[in-house]
């Protein structure tokens, strides 16, 4: 089970009350500590995939990461990417927060950027 | 060739024979780049080499363009030359700067792709940003990556940042003393490295002076039947490349004015057809 704020402000909580009793002990404090690490915050991984069109089936065109608070590049060959399309991270769990902006394909003589952009998260 | 009377260094402009042919200047427009590998001796990379080790010129190496052996075996290449003469015309302007993209390698970091700053989206091809290699360029020593066909597709630095692999990239693999001329809008960046050295790259920039005419290499073509596919299908709305490749061209042929976007099946897309008009063909090119 996760370990909650509210659980490491309670055993703060506790350990202030001994403080101030002057009889706090190193079990308490390694507590508060042991909970603390515990507690290991969410991280929000990002996957950015620009595929050939809105559809989630069509063919990534590029691709980038940011994992662990890292940008990442997928392999060199795309053969090798991790995910031909929008749908196959889905199905991986990956969850889209952001959709391809459709006002930059409305003007077909004036083509702008790569693709149509996918954003998706993860929360590690 | 130019009257030497003045040196190859104190040459601001330069004009000698077109070596392109049609075939070459289509692909340009529509690669957006072209390579010529190995074309400076090996004498002058090695000459290079010891010239940018002089710390205080490494990265803006502008002494160089004060050297006659310089301008005369790279900026003037022969090879390259008469490419540049082919797409910008008699009397281009010889570069007034140069820049020397110097990393230690290995670099597990790819740059950001991007567009050079100041770029300008346009079909009027009035200059060509130029890469010269003075060491062997293996992909562990990350030569340029580029997308051929970007040059089409409008795109600004700031909004690459996130951009990681990209399908139909290419490394600019070469060996010591190639040189390749590029659109500038193309997109590029530079990419991871693995190698143990320095990586250098030397980049400088021509302008057109003269008004743009088909005065390369003239091929006996059908301007009809002209295939301006090219590496960006796929990366716009149907099509589109082949429009904007096409527009480069008229604009070096010195008629762009012609140029009709007639919309559906219109010149320059190819299809088996009746017999007909051609709509959208601007048959003034014939007499480019």
């Amino acid at each position: 089970m996760a370990v909650t704020l509210d659980v490491v402000e309670k055993q703060a909580d506790l350990c202030l009350d001994a403080f101030h009793k002057q009889n706090l002990s190193k079990e308490a404090l390694s507590k508060l500590c042991d909970l603390i690490h515990a507690m290991n915050p969410q991280k929000q991984d990002l996957l950015y995939i620009q595929a050939h069109d809105t559809n989630p089936k069509s063919q990534a065109m590029g691709m980038s990461m940011v994992v662990n608070g890292q940008f990442e590049e997928p392999p060199l060959d795309p053969q090798d990417w991790p995910y031909q399309s929008v749908l196959e991270a889905i199905d991986d769990g990956w969850r889209v927060i952001s959709f391809p902006d459709l006002s930059l394909l409305m003007y077909e003589d004036n083509p702008l950027g790569l693709g149509c952009e996918f954003i998706l998260e993860k929360i590690t | 060739m130019p009257a030497r009377s003045v040196s190859f260094s104190e040459l601001e402009t330069y004009d000698c024979d077109p070596t392109l042919t049609d075939t070459d200047v289509i692909r340009m427009c529509t690669h957006g780049y072209m390579m010529f590998e190995g074309v400076v001796p090996g004498e002058i990379n090695q000459r290079v080499l010891e010239f940018t080790k002089n710390a205080a010129i490494q990265h803006e190496p502008l002494e160089l363009r004060s050297e006659d052996w310089f301008v005369e075996h790279v900026l003037l290449n022969p090879a390259v030359a008469g490419a540049i003469r082919s797409l910008l015309g008699a009397h281009f302007h010889v570069p007034v700067a140069i820049s020397n993209h110097r990393y230690q390698c290995p670099h597990q970091r790819p740059q950001e792709w991007h567009v050079d700053g100041a770029s300008k989206f346009t079909p009027e091809l009035d200059n060509l940003q130029v890469f010269y290699y003075p060491q062997d360029s293996p992909v562990e020593v990350g030569p340029t990556e580029l997308l051929p066909g970007s040059h089409l597709i409008r795109n600004a630095h700031r909004a690459m940042c996130h951009i990681g692999r990209i399908r139909g990239s290419v490394h600019t693999v070469a060996p010591a003393g190639s040189i390749f001329l590029t659109i500038y809008n193309i997109w590029h960046r530079r990419p991871s490295s693995t190698a143990t050295c320095l990586r250098q790259a030397l980049k400088y920039f021509y302008w057109r002076t003269a008004a743009p005419k088909r005065d390369w290499i003239r091929e006996n073509i059908d301007f009809t039947r002209i295939d301006f596919n090219g590496p960006a299908q796929g990366l716009t709305a149907d099509f589109q490349e082949c429009f904007r490749a096409s527009q480069i061209y008229m604009y070096l042929c010195g008629k762009l004015d012609a140029y009709k976007f007639m919309g559906g099946q219109c010149w320059p897309l190819q299809s088996n057809r009746k017999d007909g008009p051609f709509w959208g063909y601007p048959k003034e090119i014939e007499d480019a």
